[in-house]
């Protein structure tokens, strides 16, 4: 059975496939990293930098859309992405010992606020199943923000190719056009708000993606200058400690919330339409 | 590896290796070539050429057979779904502290630990994304309609769970902080 498997693998149909993958991985690479910054008065408003891996799957989606690849390509591709995930979630579990001297030195206090990164669940997950209807891609896009390691996991547990791919992809595409901008107005509003104390702000302003950190710490150290060094700390820490400990919340308990949370409500809400819940898992 | 187990089926091995033999070995090479490129275009000061990796990536290939042989043998005793994602982690993680890599470093040489000088080859986390994200392109082709119907949904959404993490994170700061009496 293997042999027959490894066979097919190296067909010239499969070869086929990894070129035209090899000639989009070098297309989008050669792109390269391409930086916007928007600019208003002199004073930059906000910036973006699109990566390579986002033209990648560009390309393809244009490919497809354009009839170039048949059906029968997008299957073959489809076992690749669990798989072709995994050197990734090596490179990022690798921080995770290097952290360590940095967690155990921020105590619990750091540590139990890394549960507040849970809190992307609460507000969206409702809207997401209830008002949007959104089906099985509200948990790809509810149960984090959605940054890198986010695809990794719901490449490896769902596969990009489902409905809780085009979730996390497409959160992760808003993630990056839109969430220096959207954290700098966030961050400015409750820095004058006065609801938080400006510490636990900058500890809030870490979760684990290095623009979306540094989009909402500069709107609060410019508030309370005073504070910038105790701030740039408690978020930096934060930041560290997200992204050591991101991947491990997400699959033990963000994912599992959301899946439970997602059957719930659509339970409560589909259970007399033809189960919309069911079509979407097939 | 999830979809699998969705339907029950039994789990047809022999196409699973393969796959996984097959896959995993393509990625890795490619991931390679992305990253020449990636130190090429962005001038890095050190040039890595694909064929120097080849330490990070057959150690990176050790780790990933190994995460799917305990998958695998596990998925037979344990009662509940492990995501085979989470023993990739769970060993990147232990093999990453330096009290474990240093050692194992040694074996061969290497004096800053075996993850920590071989894994340096590569330039960053990003031109490992690429690969993937090239098949999954091609793969998702089959889902530009669902991109179609739900993006401004997904976009709201996505701003939603911004602020959920903001705040949420703000307001276990602020107590933990309050009972510690630093605020």
């Amino acid at each position: 059975m293997f042999g027959k498997e490894l066979k097919k693998l190296l067909s010239k149909k499969y070869w086929a496939l990894y070129l035209m993958v090899f000639v989009i991985l070098v297309v989008a690479e050669a792109i390269g990293t391409v930086k916007f910054d928007i600019v208003q008065n002199g004073k930059s408003l906000f910036n973006f930098s699109l990566f390579p891996m986002l033209f990648a799957i560009l390309i393809g989606l244009i490919l497809c859309g354009s009839k170039k690849v048949s059906t029968e390509k997008m299957d073959m591709a489809s076992p690749a992405i669990a798989i072709g995930v995994a050197p990734l979630i090596i490179y990022l579990a690798k921080s995770v010992g290097p952290a360590w001297p940095a967690i155990k030195a921020a105590g619990w206090p750091l540590i139990l606020q890394e549960f507040g990164n849970l809190g992307t669940i609460v507000l969206s997950l409702p809207l997401a199943v209830l008002v949007f209807r959104m089906g099985r891609a509200a948990i790809g896009a509810c149960f984090s923000i959605s940054r890198e390691p986010s695809i990794a996991i719901i490449a490896d547990k769902y596969g990009l190719d489902s409905a809780e791919g085009t979730g996390v992809l497409g959160a992760y595409i808003t993630g990056t056009v839109l969430g220096t901008l959207f954290y700098g107005i966030l961050a400015s509003i409750f820095a004058g708000a006065n609801i938080f104390h400006p510490y636990a702000l900058a500890m809030a302003a870490g979760m684990g993606s290095g623009s979306m950190l540094a989009a909402s710490t500069a709107p609060l150290v410019e508030a309370f200058p005073e504070m910038a060094t105790e701030i740039q700390a408690f978020a930096a820490t934060s930041n560290t400690l997200t992204n050591a400990d991101g991947l491990f919340m997400s699959l033990i308990i963000a994912i599992p919330v959301c899946e439970w949370g997602y059957k719930l409500m659509a339970r409560g809400r589909f259970a007399n339409q033809k189960g919309l819940e069911k079509k979407e898992e097939q | 590896m999830a979809k699998e187990k969705k339907q029950k089926a039994p789990v047809d091995y022999g196409k699973l290796w393969a796959e996984r033999l097959v896959f995993s070995v393509v990625c890795a090479i490619l991931a390679a070539i992305a990253n020449t490129i990636y130190g090429w275009r962005t001038k890095a000061a050190v040039m890595v050429w694909p064929w120097e990796c080849w330490a990070a990536l057959l150690y990176m290939l050790v780790i990933i057979f190994v995460s799917y042989a305990l998958h695998d043998l596990l998925a037979k005793v344990l009662p509940f779904d492990v995501p085979g994602v989470l023993y990739l982690a769970v060993l990147g993680a232990v093999l990453s502290f330096p009290a474990i890599d240093v050692p194992l470093g040694g074996i061969f040489g290497l004096e800053g630990g075996l993850m920590a000088t071989t894994f340096a080859k590569f330039y960053g986390l990003l031109p490992l994304c690429t690969p993937v994200l090239a098949f999954a392109g091609i793969a998702s082709g089959k889902e530009l309609k669902n991109f179609k119907q739900q993006g401004f949904a997904i976009v709201c959404i996505a701003l939603l769970t911004f602020i959920g993490t903001y705040i949420g994170s703000a307001v276990i700061a602020q107590i933990v902080l309050n009972a510690q009496g630093v605020i």
